[in-house]
């Protein structure tokens, strides 16, 4: 089997793993979902008919009137139509509806925020793995300390200091609400102005981690035979630092982007949730308050896939960037 | 072990707040006290101030931290316990087993946690949520990473000699675990310990602050959960805010420096190095009297290893090197042979220093040269095939990338078609098919690989080419089509050689000249037929002696 196609195996694999996780949680734990949710809807004046009580056992299950098999697969075939159910918080919207009208905020926000404390981290790492010795070294601790830090303090402080004290970000929201949502450069540049403050918190939370990894990979390959054979060749020195020393050190750090990306897309639901960001992690925080256990599910959904997807991309990016893995026919 | 300046702030810092997490509470009072001196800042009777309802921060912050530390310790001993089942057992067992318990492991790992923990945290009734709850579904999320670092270095530990002499022994698995594997794997788990510890730590605050943390629990999280909903920061009660965040940084900081140590114990290169301003100390300004002939002079050459008891490895060595002669370099493991090698080139990595003596390249000094100059003057007028090919290539770029990069720094005027006409050429003459230039070091084999090294070592023609065991890790056979190869190309296109190794046998075969070094120095230095013949020095006639089919049978050596 191929690189490629063992990779492709295993995320089919991590899907089909929350996709079930997400289908046994509810009927694990202790709570009855479904009647706390009709009760909802009930109050929101939604219909109480049947058919919207056996949706929601469906995908929370207590129903009682099927196998468990049964409701698996009416709930994986539910899934395959991309039908999550009606929110309760939201009503009448659909589930979809309402992820959907989420996720491009926070793929784009956190999105961008990896990418640049991705760059960043790795980058500084390799500088400061390859000027060892130097003052440079006091980034690794300074960094770690910040990385310690947990995310939503730091972006309250950040808030509290930069936009209420200073006055340089706004408070809260994704965009200003005077604009309509569209492609205008007017709105553009106000959901930049209004997603700078999450994604320097998201920035200055995850680098440290990006940094110490790289920095520790630098100062390994740059005691490897390669890097010595590079010197003795006579190439320039930022040639050795980035063709050699950092084009080796940062395959851990490529390989390892299924650990960080975890913790970063944790950091910013939190993140969200303290800037009131119209984002995916606001509103899981919503769904939970409301016991909105359809919206719940989904987005926990959601973020799996988003993630499990992003890790997709990065191994098969990887496969490119380092030749042996292919030819390797062993799963790491 | 000396302690270093990290490892005891870590340790320091740690320890205070686990001591304030301890102590703290039966010294500070009750904390859930209300007074009607809400939001009073820091003064002498309330040392961190009081919250809105009056209540004491620093009573608060040391229940706090301690709830948050039984968190912390709960979930790190549980995901340790979860990481060393899945990764070590796993590992250790092997087949099936294996694979399935690293698949479930690498699953875990994709799946994000916190999102997971919020909807288990969202399903659980408020009131039946505990901190035992919490920690198990903490635990159950963050184990994942660790077992799979621990599979890692369990399957290294496991074919070891002393774990296969165990298992061979028909020692029990339990014990076979418990005893030969544990104890090695103490210093990552350990580290994996403290990481669980500072995750959970921060997971559990962000829950709390969420309002999904345990019920009746009272945690740093919480504290800021109260704090916030409070609206501390627009009050600008700072003092009520800020400490709980602090901690957490503090003691997450703390246990990473702890861990920096615990990475530094593992792997030794990581440790501070203090940055090396020069490579070589006093050159003497001498003017070595040129042999016409010579293109390579050293003269009374020191290298010294600056450690806290120097080592001086290259004692006052003097060579003379002639266009296309073969010099031969030979002495055991450690006698200074690769020292002297790199530091001809200034190679020498810290802490070794050129303390004195001179390198002259036909007329100009080595040891002068600007950095700019030292960078031209390398691989264009001396090249260097290093011991074991397998490590010298780029694993991950095609050697014609390595070839290229060679031609493309020193010959910047050279078109991209006609770098690649010479790399083809210097291939042909190493016997290797040009079509091999796209390859990648590991599809190439030993060999193959040592002859694209020393391909690349000819591409700039270089006068001086030096050869440190270029032979040692192939085969006999490989060896000494290898060797042939050499010594053709030399007389093809008349370079001088260092050749170093340990084999002198093979010297007296190769060389023209031959130093025999020892402890650093050179006790013999003479033509190969002299030293075959008449080899004045007791270890020299030792080296030969250790050879006995050699000193059995003379003539044939010599070709």
């Amino acid at each position: 089997m191929g690189y490629y196609l063992r990779k492709l195996a295993f995320y089919l694999t991590a899907l089909w793993a929350a996709v079930t996780l997400n289908f046994v949680i509810p009927r694990m734990l202790p709570g009855n979902p479904v009647d706390i949710l009709m009760a909802k809807l009930q109050q929101r004046g939604g219909s109480v008919d049947p058919a919207a009580r056996t949706a929601y056992e469906t995908l929370l299950g207590r129903g009682g009137r099927e196998s468990f098999a049964e409701e698996y697969l009416a709930y994986l075939g539910n899934l395959l139509r991309g039908d999550l159910g009606v929110s309760v918080s939201a009503f009448p919207a659909k589930v979809s509806d309402v992820i959907g009208d989420a996720l491009p905020w926070t793929v784009v926000l956190v999105g961008l925020a990896t990418l640049i404390s991705f760059l960043l981290g790795v980058g500084l790492g390799a500088v400061v793995g390859w000027k060892r010795g130097t003052w440079l070294d006091s980034l690794v601790p300074a960094t770690t300390v910040l990385s310690a830090v947990p995310y939503f303090w730091l972006a309250l402080i950040l808030v509290a200091l930069l936009s209420s004290q200073l006055g340089w970000f706004p408070l809260n929201g994704g965009y200003d609400v005077v604009l309509d949502p569209g492609w205008s450069p007017e709105f553009i540049g106000s959901a930049i102005y209004h997603g700078t403050l999450p994604a320097l918190t998201i920035v200055i939370s995850s680098i440290g981690g990006w940094l110490l990894g790289m920095r520790n990979m630098m100062v390994s390959a740059m005691s490897e035979d390669y890097v010595l054979t590079a010197r003795a060749k006579g190439l320039t020195d930022s040639r050795i630092m980035v063709r050699y020393a950092a084009r080796n050190a940062v395959l851990p750090s490529v390989a390892g982007f299924a650990i960080s990306l975890g913790f970063v897309v944790s950091g910013s639901i939190v993140t969200e949730q303290v800037f009131s960001y119209p984002g995916i992690g606001s509103k899981l925080l919503q769904a939970v308050q409301n016991n909105d256990y359809a919206l719940m599910q989904g987005i926990f959904l959601v973020i799996t896939i988003a993630v499990l997807g992003a890790n997709l991309v990065v191994d098969l990016l990887y496969g490119l960037i380092d030749a042996r893995t292919r030819d390797r026919s062993t799963v790491s | 072990m000396t302690w270093s300046p990290k490892l005891a702030t870590g340790l320091g810092l740690a320890a205070a707040i686990v001591l304030f997490g301890l102590i703290g509470p039966m010294l500070t009072g009750d904390p859930a006290t209300i007074r009607d001196i809400g939001l009073t800042p820091p003064g002498a009777e309330h040392v961190l101030g009081t919250t809105l309802t009056g209540q004491d921060v620093l009573a608060q912050l040391a229940g706090a931290t301690r709830g948050s530390l039984w968190v912390g310790v709960l979930v790190g001993v549980m995901a340790t316990v979860l990481s060393g089942i899945f990764g070590i057992v796993g590992a250790y067992a092997g087949g099936v087993v294996d694979e399935v318990f690293s698949l479930f492991s690498n699953v875990m790992l994709v799946i994000p946690g916190l999102p997971l923990v919020i909807v288990v945290a969202g399903f659980v009734p408020a009131d039946r949520r505990g901190t035992w709850t919490i920690a198990l579904v903490l635990a159950i999320t963050g184990w994942a990473a660790a077992a799979r670092v621990l599979r890692a270095q369990t399957l290294s530990l496991r074919t070891r000699d002393y774990v296969a002499a165990a298992r061979v022994s028909g020692e029990k698995t339990w014990r076979v675990i418990c005893v030969e594997i544990l104890p090695n794997l103490l210093p990552i788990l350990a580290s994996q310990f403290v990481f669980a510890v500072v995750l959970a730590i921060l997971s559990e605050a962000g829950l709390s602050f969420l309002g999904l943390g345990a019920a009746n629990a009272s945690t740093l999280g919480t504290m800021l959960y109260y704090a916030q909903n409070g609206f501390a920061l627009q009050r600008e009660a700072w003092w009520w805010f800020v400490p709980p965040g602090l901690v957490i940084a503090l003691l997450g900081g703390a246990l990473a420096l702890i861990n920096f140590s615990i990475d530094e114990i593992i792997n030794p290169r990581l440790r501070d190095r203090a940055r090396r301003k020069r490579d070589v100390v006093a050159v003497e300004a001498e003017v070595v009297p040129v042999d016409p002939d010579a293109v390579l002079t050293v003269r009374n050459l020191n290298v010294v290893y600056q450690a806290e008891t120097p080592v001086h490895a290259v004692k006052d060595v003097s060579l003379t090197l002639r266009r296309g002669e073969i010099l031969g370099l030979a002495g055991e493991s450690g006698c200074g042979k690769t020292t002297l090698a790199y530091a001809i080139n200034r190679l020498h990595r810290p802490p070794a220093e050129v303390t004195s003596g001179s390198v002259t390249f036909e007329d100009f000094d080595v040891l002068a040269l600007e950095p700019d100059e030292l960078r031209e003057f390398r691989w264009v007028r001396l090249s260097m095939v290093f011991q074991g090919a397998m490590n010298s290539l780029n694993p991950v770029t095609p050697i014609r990338a390595q070839l290229h990069d060679v031609l493309r720094t020193h010959r910047p005027g050279m078109s991209t078609p006609d770098r690649e006409v010479r790399c083809a050429e210097v291939l042909r003459l190493v016997g290797v098919d040009p079509a091999r230039l796209g390859a990648y070091p590991h599809e190439l084999s030993g060999g193959m690989r040592q002859r694209v090294m020393i391909a690349m070592a000819l591409l700039l023609d270089p006068q001086v080419m030096i050869m440190d065991e270029p032979t040692t890790a192939l085969d006999v056979l490989v060896q000494r089509e290898i060797l042939n190869e050499i010594k053709r190309l030399r007389d093809e296109l008349r370079f001088a050689v260092v050749f170093i190794t340990h084999d002198l046998p093979l010297l007296l075969e190769l060389s023209d000249r031959i130093a025999v070094m020892r402890d650093g120095e050179v006790v013999e230095y003479a033509t190969a037929e002299d030293m075959y013949l008449r080899p004045r020095h007791p270890y020299t006639r030792q080296l030969l002696a250790s050879f006995p089919s050699l000193t059995g049978e003379a003539g044939a050596l010599i070709t």
